[in-house]
């Protein structure tokens, strides 16, 4: 039994192999739409577990203050107030800013460490500890050039221009966290940016009990109603919402690619050739039965449909891990002007991927298994005569 | 000799004293809360554990199981009294911690559920029992002596 079916596929593989040039064709097309669509659901779902493993470190609740429907600074007293609600933990003042270098056209991103620093790992030498010292994201370095032990020039709010030692470097893996970022000593930031000593950028609040955040941020907001906390929750929401619209972008784009592959696959397979029907009448008449007809048509169909999606999928990952998608980056990347260069680690979704396997091979092999049955059920001696 | 006879003395003495003194163990991935059989790893929040004067040790996802057990001792799975047990431990809504049941009040029909349904609410200090039950809906406030099997959630 099971050698007898073996037989009907080495027959198709073999009839395959007698039309190389049009079942090669569908493939090199199904390849390449299987390819582009894969990439996107790749680049996309290891975005977003890059951006939710971001934001495991990030603070539960960030208070910022408002002031005409605006950020502005928030007063330090403010985080004795939050410190006191039950089921908070440290309320730590944030000092940062952004910085444009008129130079290199770039944004860069200047925070300010306070005394009590943590320790940080995806990095090399040492944190700034004197005014005139500084750290900095691989980007930056990049882009000035510029290695340990080498000094960085910045230009202050007052217009002057002002040295930094580089004592510390971040590592490329955290470059989607720490590319455009320059860390200073909190006094020297306050004074590069010339804020007042008793205001912060924003309150990052620490929850014990995640199930409090929502309660607390609208205990805040009643209490020092001059604030907007924005909770861990709200900002991976927002993060999944960008990356569904984009990868959604992405995918219009590619549906006419997909229906135009539809179009062609269809009239390939559908089309079948007047020799493809003798073919079948001869098997037929051979003694072949109807049901061998179809599995041999069901096993050309899908020795094409799997291989063009394995292939397809393949080239996808590497695209995508090995090439770092830099077909894709472009659309995908956003508002930034120095690109991390990122390393994507590897994230997939198998249900995607059993939802994208469905989508492509289940309806190929019904193009190539429904016409073939058409033929296979008239008299042979009328198909070979036709 | 003397005194490395006092190194290792001391040496056990810190080894022992953490785990006898302050916190209860942790529940590692295979226990399971003994009266829905849920495990009680993945609700960390939820944690409560009894320690018998035996060393023994259950856990329950969440003190509305616990109490249940408790008021069942001795059943049919388990022929330990009341009397055997050394020490509850439940986790401080607010802090997430483990404390003695003594150091808790613990807060009826409020609007946060646990793993099991509605639940006993276990909150460290009076005045933060006061602000839980006036931002989660909670209408009793009672400490474990004031408990009855009545009083305990029916789901």
């Amino acid at each position: 039994m099971i050698s007898g079916k073996l037989k009907i596929l080495e027959h198709a593989l073999l009839s395959m192999g007698r039309r190389k040039q049009k079942n090669f064709a569908i493939i090199a097309v199904y390849t390449l739409t299987v390819a582009t669509l894969a990439s996107i659901l790749f680049l996309t779902q290891s975005l977003r577990t890059e951006a939710r493993n971001v934001l495991l470190d990030a603070p539960d609740l960030v208070v910022q203050r408002l002031a005409a429907g605006r950020h502005d600074l928030i007063p330090n007293h403010y985080a004795e107030k939050i410190g006191q609600l039950p089921g908070v933990g440290n309320v730590t003042p944030r000092i940062w800013g952004y910085y444009y270098d008129s130079l290199k056209k770039v944004n860069f991103t200047l925070m300010g460490i306070g005394p009590k620093e943590r320790d940080l790992q995806l990095f090399s030498g040492e944190l700034p500890k004197t005014a005139k010292q500084c750290a900095l994201g691989n980007g930056i370095a990049k882009a000035y050039g510029v290695e340990l032990g080498d000094s960085l020039v910045l230009v202050d709010s007052q217009n002057r221009t002002l040295l930094y030692e580089i004592t510390g470097l971040f590592d490329h893996q955290s470059n989607l966290l720490t590319n455009d970022l320059i860390l200073l000593t909190e006094p020297e930031l306050r004074r590069f940016f010339n804020l007042p000593a008793d205001r912060a950028t924003d309150l990052a609040v620490q929850v014990y009990n995640q199930r409090e955040i929502a309660t607390l941020a609208k205990k805040i907001k009643y209490e020092l109603p001059d604030t907007r906390p924005v909770g861990k929750t709200e900002i991976l929401h927002t993060y999944d919402t960008v990356f569904n619209w984009r990868s959604g972008i992405m995918l219009t784009v590619f549906v006419s690619a997909l229906i135009a592959f539809c179009i062609l696959a269809w009239d390939k397979a559908t089309g079948i050739s007047a020799e493809e029907k003798r073919e079948i009448g001869i098997l037929k008449a051979i003694g072949w039965d109807t049901t061998d007809v179809l599995m041999l048509k069901f096993w050309e169909g899908l020795a094409v449909s799997l291989s063009s999606f394995l292939l397809g999928s393949s080239i996808a990952y590497l695209h995508i891990y090995f090439y770092g998608a830099s077909v894709l980056t472009p659309v995908i990347q956003g508002w930034s002007v120095l690109f991390p260069e990122f390393q994507l680690t590897p994230a997939i979704d198998l249900y995607q991927i059993f939802v994208l396997a469905i989508l492509t091979i289940v309806p190929y092999i019904a193009c190539t298994v429904i016409p073939s049955w058409k033929s296979a059920i008239t008299d042979p001696d009328s198909v070979m005569r036709s | 000799m003397r005194s490395l006879c006092l190194i290792l003395i001391a040496i056990f003495l810190a080894a022992a004293s953490p785990s006898g003194a302050t916190e209860p163990a942790r529940p590692d991935k295979k226990d399971r809360c003994p009266v829905c059989g849920m495990f009680v790893a993945p609700y960390p929040d939820w944690i409560a554990t009894i320690v018998f004067k035996d060393g023994s040790q259950l856990f329950f996802d969440g003190a509305k199981d616990l109490f249940r057990y408790y008021y069942s001792l001795p059943n049919e799975n388990d022929t330990r009294t009341r009397d055997t047990i050394g020490k509850i431990y439940l986790t401080d809504y607010y802090s997430t911690r483990l404390l003695p049941v003594e150091q808790v009040f613990l807060i009826l029909g409020s609007d946060v559920y646990g793993p099991m349904g509605h639940e006993l609410i276990p909150v460290a200090g009076e005045e933060a029992a006061k602000t839980f039950a006036k931002d989660h809906k909670g209408q009793k406030i009672i400490t474990f002596e004031q408990l009855t099997p009545q009083l305990i959630p029916v789901d």
